[in-house]
This record gives structure tokens, sequence and C-alpha cells, in this order.
């Protein structure tokens, strides 16, 4: 097991490393000149070749790269923004946590949804309610979260006049205030994530229920919730968690539009704006990131399985 | 009540194949018809947004850019059927217009996205060893993005155009789907006719070309039909952000976010319309998709 752990740790690194070239060469070979835009548009510094020389944009490419990961990997820096001149890393630790609860609301709205509809769907397999449930997820999967955001935020503000609350206040402040906004942003985000799952668990619990431990379940004489929720459920639900891990990379994507639309102080907005404003550092070093996490995230969900299913053992 | 737990030899239903009178892909339509109400319904809604983006300029009423300032933000009426927008253009007329748009990156991007998907999926396999190594990791490290992050990035440095963002989502498109080409095509490349050709002369460009690369079309036609929906929501996304395709061409994630979010308490419809266009879309494609890999390839077959 540590064995395993240790392999897993060492074949990161070189995707890692992977990850930063690939960022760092699109942020540099790509048009697009942050210069001439805060030279021109702002006035951040005489002339074009002074801002140049004071953002270091004026050295060899390769040069710019090493200096930048060697940043991050000998000293945890990761760089300032051109425009605030704020460290990122800072920036980054600050917003966090919004980015992360909408993610975790997001994942329990669309977990809770998913394993519900999936296993009734599957419990009572070709019912009325298993096409509903079907149907249901593959409408839900098909409309776009920002389209429904923006439709949950018309309808009743026309209808019932009535508009949701936008000034942000952090959890630790005020917990309720803090819910009130997160909630709407995460039901919205995690009903059009949950066909998906509930597709999984369903065809997942359905492959469970005919092993023929599940047989030996029924002729002891347990009841149908027994079997299912205590025997059949904990091995259908791996798929789930792998499910889940895999499309961490989608429910962070779509924080930055979910973040956008409701003005969540997270760091998708802040990647947004960084964008706009061509902040090289900013999306590198946010982009380097998340993908370290992504990547973390993995292996982490690689490993929950040997605590879930104790046949898979690593060697 | 009990659950109903199948016999052991649960009996499948037995796939008796029709008598081989019509080619294959007349019979998928018609297998389809018959046995797929969902995908028929798909195809029924894909058709239509064909028809709508091939005739665009004849069925719209109005011009997709034509602007009349007297006339913002009219309510549903006789010469406006969905109303106009915070300029004056016909919504119906841009709806329209926004499904040519939606189509042109979609096929684009999947098209070039499944001839690249297939070209790295078969070298990485067909020549195996560090090749494979190589080119596996690099996908690897691509996949640990997110991939809208990584489009945005891209799409904010090259600047939003139709053009762009069809080259971007494809070269996307096919760095992933580089994937299931490369799983199916190991399988295939251990079988004993390739090692005949190899036997009889042929150079590796002939194996991957006459032999790799038919057997794993099947797999590549599920892939891109699946990712059509895919590509439409992510450029929708994106020219939501801003990003994608720019003003003035009308797209049905452009109109969201510039007439609807904008302006949605004076004129819910601009925001309502596109997104519903935008569902039916990728609800069409969605179940046109999970039919044909049905029917295509039953060993893909999905929950």
């Amino acid at each position: 097991m540590k064995q395993y752990v240790l392999r897993r740790l060492a074949l990161a690194v070189p995707t890692l490393f992977l990850v930063s070239v690939i960022v760092f060469a699109l942020m540099r070979l790509m048009p697009g000149d942050v210069a001439t835009r805060m030279v021109e548009g702002h006035g951040y510094a005489r002339t074009l070749d002074a801002l140049r020389h004071d953002l270091g944009l004026d050295r060899p490419v390769h040069v710019q790269y090493v200096e930048w990961i060697g940043n991050i990997v000998l000293h945890g820096d990761f760089g300032r923004s051109y425009w605030t001149r704020q460290p990122i890393l800072e920036e980054f630790v600050r917003r966090f946590p919004v980015t992360l609860e909408l993610a975790l609301l997001t994942i329990l709205v669309s977990v809770v949804i998913g394993v519900i509809v999936g296993v009734l769907s599957a419990v009572r397999q070709d019912s009325v309610s298993d096409y509903v449930g079907r149907v249901l997820a593959i409408l839900a999967l098909s409309i776009p979260y920002f389209g429904l955001a923006v439709v949950v935020v018309v309808v009743p503000s026309i209808y019932f006049k009535w508009t949701p609350v936008w000034t942000y206040a952090a959890f630790t402040v005020d917990p309720l205030q803090n819910l009130k906004i997160m909630l709407i942003p995460a039901l919205v985000f995690g009903v059009t994530r949950a066909g998906p799952i509930m597709r999984i668990m369903r065809s997942a619990l359905l492959d469970v229920l005919r092993q023929e431990y599940i047989r030996t379940a029924w002729s002891k004489g347990l009841s149908e919730r027994t079997i299912i929720l205590r025997h059949a459920l904990k091995n259908a639900l791996i798929p789930v968690i792998s499910l889940v891990g895999l499309q961490m990379p989608l429910y962070i994507g779509g924080s930055v539009i979910i973040e956008s639309i409701f003005r969540l102080p997270g760091v998708g907005l802040f990647f947004f704006e960084a964008l706009g404003k061509l902040d090289y550092p900013v999306v590198q070093s946010v982009n380097l990131i998340i993908a370290a996490m992504v990547v973390g995230l993995n292996l982490a969900i690689d490993l929950s399985y040997a605590f879930l299913d104790p046949r898979i053992r690593y060697r | 009540m009990s659950i109903a737990t199948p016999p052991i030899d649960a009996a499948l239903p037995a796939r008796v194949a029709p008598p081989r009178s019509r080619p294959w892909y007349l019979d998928v339509w018609i297998q389809m018809v018959r046995r797929k109400p969902l995908g028929t319904v798909g195809a029924v809604i894909v058709v239509v947004m064909l028809a709508a983006a091939v005739f665009a300029d004849q069925i719209s009423p109005y011009g997709f850019a034509e602007t009349s300032l007297r006339e913002r933000f009219i309510a549903v009426n006789g010469a406006h059927w969905l109303g106009t927008d915070q300029l004056g253009r016909d919504l119906l007329t841009r709806l329209i217009h926004g499904a040519r748009v939606s189509l042109y990156v979609g096929f684009g991007a999947v098209g070039l996205g499944s001839v690249l998907a297939s070209a790295i999926g078969i070298l990485s396999a067909y020549f195996g060893g560090r090749v494979d190594m190589l080119v596996q990791r690099g996908v690897d490290a691509w996949m640990a993005f997110p991939p809208l992050l990584l489009l945005m990035s891209i799409m904010s440095l090259v600047g939003p155009s139709a053009f762009n963002i069809t080259i971007v989502l494809g070269a996307a498109f096919g760095i992933q789907n580089s994937r299931v080409v490369r799983g199916v095509a190991l399988g295939i490349k251990e079988h004993t006719y390739i090692e005949s050709a190899r036997a009889m002369g042929s150079g590796h460009l002939a194996i991957a070309t006459r032999h790799i690369l038919p057997n794993t079309l099947p797999t590549i036609i599920v892939v891109a039909t699946t990712g059509l929906s895919t590509v439409i929501l992510t450029e929708a996304s994106l020219s939501f952000l801003g990003l994608g395709v720019p003003p003035p061409f009308p797209t049905w994630g452009g109109m969201l976010s510039l007439a609807g979010l904008d302006h949605m308490y004076t004129a819910p419809g601009l925001a309502v319309w596109p997104a519903v266009a935008l569902s039916l879309a990728v609800f069409g494609f969605n179940m046109l998709g999970d039919a044909l890999r049905d029917l295509l390839d039953p060993r893909l077959k999905g929950g």
C-alpha cells in the first residue's frame, strides 16, 4: 500500500511538469500582448520597452519559465499579478473557500438527487418510475447550467417580485446569509450535474443486484431494505465516486460561470477577471494550482477504493 | 414487494440480424424508429435544427443583424413572433441563425477532432513503447486541466472568432478522445491479420490506414455523435462568457448573456428562448447519440 502511494506520487511529478510546460507555452506563444494593453489603455509605464523590462518580459522565454517554476518549487511563490502587484497565492487562498463551498454543495446536491433517483430506478427496473427517472436524467443533462441559472434568476423576480440576495457574506461571518446565497447556485449547478450520476448509479446497482452474494442474501430471508442499503449500495457506489472524481474538473470549470452569474467572489471570478486583462501570471498559476489539485484528488479517489472494496489490493 | 431478480442467464433480447437486403446505414435508421423512440425524437430535433441552419436566410423573417432602434424590447406580436432584443433585432431570426453558428462550430470541431483523435490514438497504439509512453503522458497532462479553464485561457489569447473556436474545440476534442481510439486500436493491433499484413510486406502507414483505421471507425463514429452535444454546449458556454463567437453573429450562448442577462428584468424572453433552443439541441444530439451508440456498438452501452 505504502509503495503504491509512493509510486503514484512519483508518477504525478512528470504529469505536473508537463502541465506547467503546457500552460506556460500557451500563455507565451499565443498572440495577445499584455504590455500593449497596460501601456496604451492604462499608462502603466512610459514606453512599452520600459514596461516589458519591469515585468521581465524582455528576457528569453525559457529563462522566464525557469524563474516561474523555480520560485514555485523552491519558495512556494506563485508570482504576482501584473496589474495589482498582489501575490497570487494569497488571493487564491483568500478566495478558495468560496469555490470549495460551492463545489461541495453542488456535489452534495447532485449526488443526493442522482443516488436517490438512480436507486429507485434500478430497484423498480422497467417500471414507470424507472422511465420517468431516466428521461428526467437526460433532460437535466441537456439543460445548460448557465441557461438554468439565468432563468432561475429571472422568473421569480418577474412573477413573485422576489430577487435573490447578491451581497456575499463569508460562512464564518454570517452562516445563514452565506447559505442563502450559496443555495441557489448550488441547486442550479447540482441539478444539471445529477444526470450522469443517476445513470451510473442505476447501471452499477443493476449490476450488483445480479451477483451471487445478493442472491445469497435473498435466500437468507433478509429484507429488501437491508439487502439494498447494507449489501448492494456500498459496492455500487464505487463507480459513482470515481465519476464524481473524474468530473471534478467540470465542477471547477463550471464554477467560473456560476460565480460570474451570481457574483460570488471565488477563484473562478478571480480567474475570469485575470483572463480579461491578460494577466499571465495569474492565469498560469491558477491553472497550475487547480491542475495539481485534480491530480491529487484522482490519487485520493484511487486510494479510497481500498476502503470501499476490500477485494481491491494495491501492490 | 420484492425486486425482480433475473435468472442467471438473463435472457437478452435475441439480436436477430435482419436479412441484409438493405445497406447497413439505412438499416440503422429503420432499427432506430422501431426500437428507440427517444432516439427518433432526437433525430427529428436534429433534422429540424439542420434545416433551420441550412435555410436560415430563406425562413427567417428579418436579417440577423437588422437593428431597428424604434422597435426595441417589443413583446410578442404578429410581426415579431418572439419579440425583439435591446437593439430591436428580431429574436426568432436570431434563434434560427444561432442554429447555424452552433452547427457550424459543432460539426467543424467534431470533424477536425475525430481526425486528430484517430491520428493520435492509432499512432500511439501502433508504435507502442516509448512513443506511446510519451504521447500518453502528454494526454494525461492535458486531461489534468479543467477543460473549460484551459479553453477559456486559449480563447482569450487567440481572440474570439468562429474559426478560432472551431479549431480550439476540435483540438481539445481530439486530444481527449484519442484515449478511446487508442484503447480500441491496441486490441486490433494484436489480431493475426495485422501480423500477416506485416509479413506480406505492408508498411507502417498502410497497416495503420488500411487495416487498423477501418476497424476503429465504428468507435470513432460513436465518439463523434455523442461528443457533438458536449461541443455545442461548450461553444455556448464560451460564447456566454464572451470568448466564443463574437457579435454581431447570433449564438445562443452569447444571446443568453448579452441580451438575456443584462436585460432579464425588462425582457425575460431574451434569456428564456435561447436557453430553450440550446437545451433542445443538446437533448436532441444526446438522444440521437445514445441510440446510435446502442445500435452501432452494443459494447459501449450505458445505463
